[in-house]
């Protein structure tokens, strides 16, 4: 008998990529029909306006095309694709009273613990519903609402209807459509006028089951001059089929509001991530995106911000790190539409081991935004000749008023920096791997410290094996 | 109207930036002027094309080992014509280019221009100029394609727009796997002189190769306000002052053209128009 | 006296960067010995060699060791790899120091004194020995927190190097024109650092084009490097002469 070979297919992800038997309460068939949104619809016992919207978005998903730009998207089939898979547990604000499996997989995930030490309020999202949901009381008494989005649709079904899929309209791309269409779970948070949530609100989406789709909604409002910190969290296990992931996240950032919003997400190689993320923010608004991109098989993700108030500000933060078999596409847009508009981008890429990675972006100045203001730096890290780095902007400006620039590197570790480094005793791999968490640290110190050190773990996983 | 794709990038992005192809008239196209040039190895020359009247221009050149072309391409097309151009050059074993590009004419035009450093060593410089004004259509698509070891690329563009008009600069660094210790570099500075202009860039870097530097650097703002007022502190008029300062930022390419006259011709011509303003 | 570095007949090329698969010849067989306590200097014009000799004793790669031998405390170091020699009391303190973004000074320092003595380092104890030093060197507190020389001055990067140095405590401090482009006063702290760190247990070999950072120094050595050879030796007296005369007087030593 042949002696089989032990490949090391994957980096060692063991945190992530344990997997639960799937236990699921009830699934829909794979693929996308009328019947399984009618279906989906009536066992979330939708408001009959939601069931219209979306039927409306799978017509409108059926006409769209898929994009003629970017990665190659053919490996998606969504026949094959389940899009609702319904864990057997009901939504719960005490983790007594989740299905201990379930539990186990978000406290390796250590989100109980963080709830106790870091965070003012966490959901926890497994497969298509969210099983937990809490908030500290005192934030519910000024009048803080953060719940499950389905919560939200029964309970706060005007100021959902206003706002739900407002900023990103079905039409807005296949993906959008597809949302539309078969949306399930994701976080619902609105902050009143004037208040700060001064301890972040963590929403944590996890994917357990093969084959499947997860496409949450997050939608957030933050009333005029109030504050928030939303972080959203995301992984899956590793399966040998595509899962698919179409999320969606509006930002409503009102006047004098600023909402920070800090993703990390590792979502496991099979994964196709096409996910669409938008923010308006009003007069003297701030909307700060901290993104780090570390898993997936495909990803395309550029959160974008329309300025549409006076003096509203953007600051994006990004890191993105592509390896073996990964494709990752993301970026950030930026749309100037009032007078003294200002906006951030920085972003750091690491390419290796045959990994692709894209910087695309678009920064918009319309003709009502004299004196918009943007700058972009972007650099990318290249280690070693098989991978790919591509950097993409594109800047289209009207009026004379605007002050924009952009900056782009491309390149490897320098030699030299090894050498210095050595000098001071410390060795080769080290000195590589302190250069490459250097090079993120723009972005990790942006982070509350325990993502931060989430991040580095990240990379250094990242690194293992490819040093020396 | 029957419209042909001219040009492209070479990765496409989001459609609605209308920046992923250049179309033109089919007409345009039709009649050529044609010129193919082969610069021998170790032979050094200077060429100088200009458009004046033809529609349609293709000009392919290749520059042997060791040799060296300075190409100097005006396109100074009357002010009611449409016109497209293409340059296509080759570089072997450490030959050189240095390509002075003006595109100031024409109502409506897209040039596009591919380099292609081949051989080991080989070098390309390349300085452009553009000028819009009144409702002046300019697109343009450069690409420098690294493919020897040791290439270096530089590409500096000076651009200034007024009126109504609307540019599109795209700027392609392409550093292919195996373009070992290759240094590309790109540089865009546009001043935008009124409130109708629509200025889009693009610039692109694309690697797979670890081992090369790469930078793009792209900035666009109004014309400088200190300068203006210092000048205008010496006596100048506002006009005087933007023409003065306009020029100035033109100076790095127009300096590079070697002909007094050629070079007289578009100052005088950029400042009528900016007369006109 | 203990022999610290031993270097005979050592012959050092570098790649070629123009002509392919041949390399230069920069030092053309060097013998140079330090013991312990000592202070060497080697002087000579641009080109000579003198931060080829450095490097070549750190072990950057570009350099290769054609011929001769290159010992510290008897041990070949030919065969080690830069962090080894650091680790086994090797100092460079670079004449252009490197940008590191991202990474703290106080981070990288308390990261290479783990690596080079092995041992965890206490936070709060490294921290004060730290302070100390910097102001010691006139550093402000604030650089600490900074990312390595991004953003520094000329001087500051060179004082960050002596900074490591005194941090470090190495065996063998190789300074490469660790004065160049310091005002007076800079060149006043920073000789003022090398002298705080020199001790009976440790030696310096310092590159220098300026005198002045010597007077401070009892010099034991002089060595001066002209064309990759050594054309003169002696005492302090030679700084003296070459500050008065250049090294025209030499020519005729070849």
């Amino acid at each position: 008998m042949a002696q089989e070979k032990t490949y090391i297919e994957d980096i060692e992800r063991t945190l992530y990529d344990i997997k639960n038997v799937d236990k699921s309460k009830y699934k829909s068939q794979s693929g996308l029909t009328e019947d399984i949104i009618r279906d989906i619809s009536a066992r979330k016992n939708d408001p009959e306006w939601m069931l219209e919207f979306r039927l409306k978005s799978l017509e409108v998903y059926n006409q769209l095309s898929l994009p003629n730009w970017g990665p190659d998207l053919s490996e998606l089939n969504m026949d094959e694709i389940v899009t609702y898979v319904q864990p057997d547990a009901k939504m719960t604000g005490s983790w007594d009273e989740v299905p201990e499996d379930i539990k186990d997989t978000f406290d390796r995930l250590g989100i109980p613990e963080a709830e106790q030490t870091s965070l003012a309020g966490v959901g926890a999202q497994y497969d298509s519903e969210v099983v937990y949901h809490s908030i500290q009381e005192d934030l519910v008494k000024q009048g803080v609402i953060y719940t499950d989005m389905e919560t939200a649709l029964h309970e706060h079904e005007e100021i959902v209807r206003d706002h739900f899929m407002k900023l990103v309209p079905p039409k807005d791309h296949k993906f959008a459509a597809l949302h539309g269409a078969v949306w399930s779970g994701g976080s619902f948070v609105y902050v009143p006028e004037g208040v700060h949530v001064e301890i972040p609100l963590q929403s944590y989406f996890r994917l357990n089951a093969a084959g499947a789709g997860q496409f949450e909604h997050t939608l957030i409002i933050v009333e005029k001059n109030a504050s928030l910190h939303f972080i959203e969290g995301c992984s899956a296990p590793k399966y040998n089929v595509t899962n698919l992931h179409a999320g969606c996240v509006e930002l409503f950032v009102n006047d004098g509001a600023r909402l920070r919003y800090s993703t990390i997400e590792n979502w496991s190689r099979n994964m196709m991530n096409l996910n669409t993320k938008r923010a308006v923010v009003g007069k003297d608004g701030v909307i700060e995106w901290v993104s780090g991109s570390f898993g997936s098989h495909v990803s395309m993700l550029y959160p974008c911000s329309v300025l549409k108030g006076e003096n509203a500000k953007c600051e994006f933060t990004g890191v993105t790190f592509a390896s073996k078999g990964q494709n990752l596409d993301t970026g950030a847009s930026v749309i100037h539409c009032a007078p003294h508009t200002s906006a951030n981008i920085s972003t750091r890429t690491i390419s290796k081991a045959g990994g692709k990675a894209t910087y695309r972006s678009a920064v918009k100045v319309t003709k009502n935004a004299p004196y918009a203001k943007c700058s972009v730096n972007c650099e990318s890290l290249m280690l070693d000749d098989i991978s790919r780095s591509d950097t993409l902007p594109t800047m289209d400006i009207e009026g004379d008023e605007a002050d924009i620039g952009h900056e782009a590197t491309i390149g490897r570790i320098s030699d030299e920096a090894i050498f210095y480094l050595m000098s001071r005793g410390i060795s080769e791999d080290e000195a590589r791997s302190m250069i490459v968490r250097g090079f993120v640290e723009p972005i990790a110190k942006e982070l509350p410290l325990e993502y931060a050190v989430e991040m580095n773990n990240l990379v250094n996983i990242e690194l293992e094996g490819t040093m020396g | 109207m029957n419209k042909e794709i001219f040009s492209e990038i070479p990765m496409r992005t989001w459609n609605w930036l209308g920046v992923n192809e250049a179309t033109v008239d089919k007409d345009l196209l039709v009649e050529s002027q044609k010129l193919d040039i082969d610069i021998e190895a170790d032979h050094h020359e200077k060429m100088v094309v200009e458009y004046r009247k033809e529609s349609y221009g293709i000009v392919n050149i290749s520059i042997g080992e060791n040799a060296s072309l300075k190409l100097t391409q005006l396109q100074l097309m009357p002010e009611e014509r449409n016109h497209a151009n293409e340059v296509n050059i080759v570089l072997e074993k450490k030959a050189r280019l240095q390509l002075v590009a003006v595109e100031t004419g024409a109502k409506s035009f897209a040039s596009k221009v591919n380099i292609i450093l081949k051989g080991d060593k080989s070098q390309a410089d390349v300085s452009v100029l553009y000028f819009g004004d009144g409702d002046r259509s300019l697109d343009m698509n450069y690409v420098l394609d690294f493919q020897g070891r040791k290439t270096v690329g530089n590409l500096e563009v000076y651009g200034g727009l007024m009126g109504e008009s609307q540019k599109i600069f795209r700027g392609t660094l392409d550093f292919k796997q195996g373009s070992k210790q290759a240094k590309g570099y790109e540089k865009e500075n546009v001043v935008v002189l009124s409130k109708g202009v629509r200025n889009r860039s693009v610039p692109i870097m694309l690697s797979g190769e670890d081992d090369v530097v790469g930078n793009h650097a792209v900035s666009s703002g109004k014309i400088n306000e200190d300068k203006l007022h210092y000048l205008m502190s010496r006596g100048l008029s506002p006009a005087e002052a933007r023409k003065l300062v306009l020029e100035a930022a033109f100076n790095p390419v127009l300096e590079l053209i070697e002909d007094e006259v050629l070079r007289q011709e578009i100052d005088s011509y950029i400042k009528e128009r900016l007369e006109n303003e | 006296m203990e022999k610290l570095l031993n270097i005979k007949n050592l012959q050092v090329t570098v790649a070629d960067n123009e002509a392919e698969d041949a390399s230069k010849e920069i030092l053309k067989g060097i013998d140079l010995q330090v013991n312990k306590g000592e202070i060497h200097v080697v002087l000579g014009p641009n080109g000579s060699g003198k931060s080829t000799l450095m490097n070549a004793i750190m072990g950057h790669p570009k350099y290769e060791i054609a011929g001769g031998s290159l010992e510290f405390e008897g041990e070949d170091l030919t065969e080690l790899k830069t962090f080894e020699r650091a680790r086994k009391g090797i100092f460079l303190s670079f004449q252009t120091p490197e940008e590191i973004p991202g990474i703290t000074v106080e981070n990288m320092i308390r990261t290479a004194k783990q690596a080079v003595t092995g041992e965890n380092i206490k936070v709060v104890k490294f921290r004060r020995e730290l302070k100390a030093a910097m102001k010691e060197l006139q550093m402000d507190e604030s650089y600490a927190q900074r990312y390595m020389n991004v953003g520094f001055s000329g001087g500051e990067k060179k004082r960050n190097e002596i900074l490591q140095m005194l941090m470090l405590q190495p065996k063998l401090a190789l300074l490469d024109e660790t004065d160049s482009g310091l005002d007076v006063d800079a060149i006043q702290i920073v000789s003022n650092g090398v002298k705080k760190f020199h001790n009976e247990d440790n030696a310096c070999l310092i590159i220098t084009h300026n005198t002045r950072i010597l007077k401070q120094l009892n010099v034991d050595k002089v060595h001066v490097l002209m064309q990759g050879k050594i054309v003169a030796e002696g005492g302090p007296e030679l700084i003296e002469k070459i500050d008065k005369e250049g090294f025209g007087f030499l020519q005729g030593a070849e």
